[in-house]
């Protein structure tokens, strides 16, 4: 048997990261996986997302780049070194903020028995347009309400086999994962993911944001306060300006200095944060050193 | 294993305690066993039946299967089926006269198989009777499993109830053993055979073809169902027009790389039903498949497919040929025919993949030129410009990588997974609000 080419898993990065189990590749050649909670057996991968941060952690004759690439909700890690010569001399080229496409490898890297980190290998790295990315994460919801799907019917087989799934019409590839997923994950929280499939489409249709289905019993995530919603604005507004104002360097501006700014407009720390996590969130600024934020 | 997978062990272990337990208890025990204490499904069956005092060795040792998941070349197979009809024959093996019997097995779920009996004092099979065959062994015969009776083989005659075949299948008298089947465009696949198709016919061509009884008049063309298109190839004159609606019996399918080819002749009838079908021109629009689809059926004519540009694979851009083979040369010197006055083209060879499946897709000079916008001519001018030949591939992965595209073409499956010869190829701009409102809505719902 020739080797197939391995299709290229659409995964979030909350659902890949989660990931705690690996299937190595035995003998020459052979595949690994990583599996993730929903199911997906992920030896490569197609993502698109907002790189933020990029360090070169080897020298500059050998460059070892890792890389922050957000979904808009998590992020992946990327490392690309010497044996990715392609996607090397890209990242290498590349100014974040940026929208970026990549296809890689999953890697996991495993510090001691049963914990397990995974991280992206790309083989190709492409700059690319807001459409591209908003097409991929379209792509990446569907097809993780796809796994939900699949894991939900999965969950409720007294033994389910490949065979049953893939007779409910899912792909083998699907099927196959899943039922290795379901013993080693259990009881998987597929409201957490079902959410996140929602914060996905959200980002997809701004003006729908606020009146989103929650769904049924899922974690709340606190007290909505929908009547102070003009003012968060107006403080996002604040905080975006005192970014601009503290940036003077053009690396971010410096989280200390923000915070007594802050102060001295009335916004405490804790509100600070959650105005910057918004801010985060919505895609307006970014981290790119812990305690520096600067707008994209 | 779940109940429906036990019940035929449990039949099993029944026949061998000769009915002295009855089956819920046996079902309770190898439940238990199986499930509660993990044992092995063959482990399990000899302790039952030591238990209440039978036979272990009288268990069969062959795997008990349905027809429909018969291999091609199974060692040891036991099937529990109704004979539907039985020959008995002469032939001369090696000199000298033996008697063989065979005929067509068919099981409870309506699929059938022929077999062969080749010693017929261990297995004398009589038509309408059931029987539980053991230590059978499968064979191929053109692309479908055929059951062989040998010398090891037992069979035990069973009661007229314990095998009901549904009413659908029937014997066909002469010709093709297997039972008819009705088949869409879809779901044709190489090898199959007795098909029932209905299709508008799109296309024909007559040719004259040379056999050994003279001269004779064979009919080409494409025939076309609401799930795709279909070449065909007729072997008698049926008198076909285009345009016309046609219903084929006794059509079989022959395969070239996964790409199905329908075929009928003398054997086969063609009626013209008059029913309600698409138009010439809704069927002439290439089918939408997704890449999952194709993996499936193995290959199609003429079909459309989207997906994401994941790979620009090497001989992308401009390239050169040998203008004796065609062949791709490396500076001007073609692996058999040496140094030759090459031949510059154009050419775009890429993996697309939709999350679920992934496809290489090649397109030659008039297609690379529509979608990417360089004409050869072009590129030969800038690759002489720069001094660098890759530069024309290096520009249209930049073009390429990571865009959603829709292709049109011919697919084929070969043991490197599914490719494509696009005939129409489009960078696409999908519409992802409306795409994710339509999502959102599915999830409300639930």
């Amino acid at each position: 048997m020739a080797m197939v080419r391995e299709v290229a898993w659409r995964v979030f990065a909350s659902e890949y990261n989660s990931s705690t189990m690996e299937i190595k590749g035995e003998g020459e050649k052979a595949p690994s996986y990583v599996v993730t909670p929903l199911g997906a057996m992920v030896n490569r991968m197609f993502i698109v997302g907002l790189l933020t941060d990029l360090q070169n952690l080897g020298t500059e004759q050998e460059p070892y780049w890792r890389a922050l690439l957000s979904d808009g909700m998590s992020k992946y890690y990327l490392f690309a070194g010497k044996y990715n010569p392609e996607a090397t001399v890209v990242l290498s080229k590349i100014e974040p903020p940026a929208y970026v496409a990549v296809v890689g490898k999953s890697r996991t890297y495993s510090p001691e028995e049963g914990k397990i980190f995974v991280s992206v290998r790309p083989e190709k790295i492409v700059v690319v347009d807001e459409s591209v990315r908003d097409n991929w994460v379209l792509e990446t919801a569907r097809s993780t309400l796809k796994r939900i799907d699949c894991v939900e019917e999965a969950m409720q087989m007294e033994s389910p086999t490949m065979e049953d799934l893939a007779k409910l019409g899912y792909h083998q590839a699907l099927a196959d994962g899943v039922v290795r997923a379901l013993p080693h994950y259990k009881e998987v929280d597929l409201n957490r993911y079902r959410g996140m499939v929602l914060e996905a489409l959200e980002q997809l249709l701004p003006e729908r944001s606020g009146d989103l289905p929650i769904p049924t019993d899922a974690p709340s995530a606190g007290p909505e306060e929908i009547d102070d919603e003009q003012e968060d604005e107006d403080k996002e507004e604040l905080v975006l300006k005192l970014i601009d104002k503290l940036d003077k360097n053009k690396k971010g501006a410096p989280l200390a200095e923000l915070i007594k700014e802050a102060a001295k407009a009335g916004i405490g720390e804790p509100e600070l944060e959650e105005i910057n996590n918004s801010l985060l969130d919505k895609g307006l600024i970014y981290e790119p050193t812990i305690g520096k934020m600067k707008r994209i | 294993m779940n109940k429906e997978e036990i019940a035929p062990h449990v039949k099993e272990i029944a026949r061998v305690l000769e009915g002295k337990v009855k089956e819920q208890e046996i079902e309770k025990d190898l439940d238990n066993y199986l499930n509660v204490y993990r044992m092995s499904l063959e482990a399990s069956k000899r302790h039952i039946v030591r238990k209440y005092g039978g036979d272990p060795n009288a268990l069969t040792k062959g795997e008990r299967k349905m027809l429909s998941q018969l291999g091609l070349s199974e060692q040891s197979v036991d099937l529990l089926v109704r004979v539907m009809s039985s020959n008995t024959r002469e032939v001369v093996v090696g000199g000298t006269p033996k008697t063989i019997q065979s005929g067509l097995l068919a099981d409870e779920a309506g699929n059938t198989v022929k077999f062969t009996v080749w010693d017929v004092s261990k297995a004398d099979l009589k038509a309408g009777e059931n029987y539980l065959i053991r230590y059978a062994y499968t064979k191929e015969w053109s692309g479908q499993p055929e059951v062989h009776l040998g010398n090891r083989v037992v069979i035990e005659q069973r009661p007229q109830d314990e095998v009901k075949v549904p009413d659908t299948v029937i014997v066909p008298q002469t010709g093709s053993y297997s039972a008819p089947v009705t088949a869409k465009v879809s779901e044709l696949k190489e090898n199959m055979n007795n098909i029932t198709f209905t299709g508008r016919v799109l296309a024909l061509r007559s040719k004259e073809v040379e056999t050994p009884s003279g001269k004779k008049a064979m009919f080409t063309g494409i025939i076309a169902d609401e799930t795709g298109k279909v070449e065909f190839t007729a072997w008698h004159d049926f008198g076909l027009k285009e345009n016309e609606v046609i219903t084929v019996t006794n059509a079989y399918v022959k395969g070239w790389k996964g790409i199905p080819r329908l075929s009928f002749g003398e054997r086969g009838q063609v009626t013209r039903p008059k029913l309600k079908f698409p138009t010439n021109e809704e069927l002439s629009q290439a089918v939408r498949k997704s890449i999952e689809d194709l993996e499936r059926s193995g290959g199609a004519s003429d079909v459309v497919l989207a997906g994401t540009v994941v790979d620009i694979k090497k001989g992308t851009g401009l390239i050169f040929r040998c203008p004796e083979c065609n062949r791709v040369v490396q500076k001007g010197v073609c692996q058999v025919h040496g140094k030759v006055q090459q031949v510059p083209d154009l050419r775009i060879k890429i993996v697309v993949d939709d999350g679920s499946a992934a496809i290489t897709a090649v397109m030659k000079r008039e297609v690379t030129e529509r979608l990417t916008g360089v004409t050869l001519k072009e590129a030969l001018d800038e690759a002489r410009e720069t001094m660098d030949p890759e530069v024309i591939g290096h520009r249209f992965e930049e073009k390429l990588l990571a865009k959603p595209i829709e292709l049109r073409g011919n697919v084929i499956s070969d043991d490197y997974g599914l490719s494509m010869n696009v005939s129409e190829a489009k960078l696409v701009i999908p519409d992802v609000k409306t795409e994710a409102e339509a999502l959102l809505a599915k999830i409300e719902v639930i």
